[in-house]
């Protein structure tokens, strides 16, 4: 008996106990997303807020030092600017078609007419993935207000952000496009244009840029072509633009072409989303 | 004598909960803004591994579990995953602490600098089982040596801090 419990306290043995719970625990975690919901809620839920707190405070900070430079910037744009009175002014008439055409195009991308079938759910980021691998972050949505695994995740320029991978009462997490084990199906816009699978990578993403791996020779791609989702595959709903092809590498083979897409969501500023809950899904 | 050894314990486990929460918090918001290259430092794995340091492989693997754990539970994709690779790493950064002069700042940065490799080529190989891996050089350049000096660097403090807290509630 003695023996025993000697046995149980010797630190090879827990390490060995230690390394086979957690490795159960992870195989039952992989196949239901949802399991130990209950731990997850305990550190989970009080911690939210205090996560928003940070990260809002985080940005005031930012902000604070941006604007800081900025003043600065603008001084010295200023004078070169009276100098340059001509080009001001011809800057400034640019600018303010540029301003009407945004207008122009948030007003054709309504979100809520656009996804009719959906319900669009207003989220804010309250925290960000903590090492360097992936590219998932925390909202401040969850259970109670109806978000599911699988809801895509929008933003509010019609840009496909991501889908939600698990959720908890008060908050859920998001996967983004960028993420290299993401995969959405995409669509060439245009005449010739074809099916792609759009796909995060671990070095692009740094950049804020995502792929196209192997495109098949039928499908027409060109630099700035838009990208939309397909439809296919059921998570994400058709007409979401992912972003514009920014670069198209060839190897030797026409077999094997790659793209680089930048998407349309800028993902190191991104603060708000826009969550799409089906509506006959109760 | 064992009444001493339990009220130190309790210390321990107390001070190490909230630190660990804390820094948590932190790396999950306001390291964010800490960018270096487009890397973040993991300031977990920091305390994680100077902690072991200072308490041997029992006591870092099991800071190591648990602040995997939190990790897992904030972050993480699958529950265990980030618990079972901190525990090694605490075990191994454990290893240290009969062999050299503990409260070094030397043997901390060494063992941060190494560590960190291991730890992150851990999550790199265990998350990606099965998938081609062509772009490990790369990844070395651009992620990991950026990370473990960053990492490094962050240590110098981190371990400060630890020992003065450790000494002044007489826990070393």
């Amino acid at each position: 008996m003695n023996r025993l419990l000697n046995f149980l306290k010797n630190k090879y043995f827990n390490l060995v106990l230690a390394t086979v719970v957690l490795i159960v625990v992870i195989r039952i975690s992989m196949n239901k997303s949802d399991s130990f919901m209950g731990i997850r809620n305990i550190v989970s839920v009080p911690l939210s807020p205090v996560q928003e707190f940070l990260t809002n405070a985080g940005q005031r900070v930012e902000d604070f030092f941006t604007l800081f430079k900025e003043i600065k910037n603008l001084k010295e744009e200023n004078e070169i600017l009276k100098i340059k009175v001509n080009e001001l002014e011809k800057e400034n008439r640019e600018l303010k078609s540029y301003k009407d055409k945004i207008d122009e195009l948030k007003q054709a991308l309504n979100l809520k007419d656009k996804f009719e079938d959906y319900e669009v759910i207003g989220a804010n980021v309250i925290a960000k993935e903590p090492g360097n691998w992936f590219y998932i972050f925390k909202i401040d949505i969850g259970l109670k207000d109806g978000v599911e695994v699988d809801y895509p995740v929008v933003s509010s320029t019609n840009g496909l952000v991501g889908r939600v991978i698990s959720v908890d009462n008060t908050s859920a997490k998001v996967m983004s496009i960028i993420d290299e084990n993401s995969t959405v199906s995409g669509w060439v816009v245009k005449s010739g244009g074809g099916h792609v699978i759009v796909r995060g990578d671990l070095l692009l993403k740094e950049e804020g840029l995502c792929s196209i791996n192997y495109i098949t020779i039928n499908v027409d791609v060109a630099i700035g072509d838009v990208i939309e989702t397909s439809g296919l595959g059921g998570i994400y709903p058709k007409g979401i633009i992912i972003g514009r092809v920014k670069e198209i590498r060839e190897s030797n083979s026409e077999l094997e072409r790659n793209a680089i897409i930048q998407p349309e969501v800028d993902f190191k500023g991104l603060q708000e989303v826009f969550v799409l809950k089906r509506k006959n899904d109760s | 004598m064992i009444a001493k050894r339990k009220v130190v314990l309790r210390y321990k486990v107390l001070i190490n909960t909230v630190s660990i929460i804390i820094i948590m918090l932190l790396q999950t918001t306001l390291v964010d803004y800490m960018e270096i290259k487009n890397v973040k430092p993991n300031i977990l794995l920091v305390y994680t591994i100077c902690t072991s340091i200072l308490e041997g492989s029992v006591g870092g693997g099991v800071v190591g579990l648990f602040a995997g754990l939190v990790y897992d539970i904030l972050s993480g994709k699958y529950l265990g995953f980030f618990a079972l690779l901190g525990m090694y790493t605490g075990v191994v950064a454990g290893m240290a602490n009969r062999r050299v002069q503990k409260e070094s700042v030397i043997v901390a940065v060494f063992f941060n600098f190494l560590l960190t490799f291991f730890y992150e080529f851990g999550v790199y190989f265990f998350s990606r089982l099965g998938q081609q891996i062509n772009d490990i050089f790369y990844i070395f350049r651009e992620l990991l040596l950026v990370e473990a000096l960053y990492n490094t660097v962050l240590s110098v403090i981190v371990h400060m801090l630890i020992v003065k807290i450790y000494k002044k509630f007489n826990l070393v």
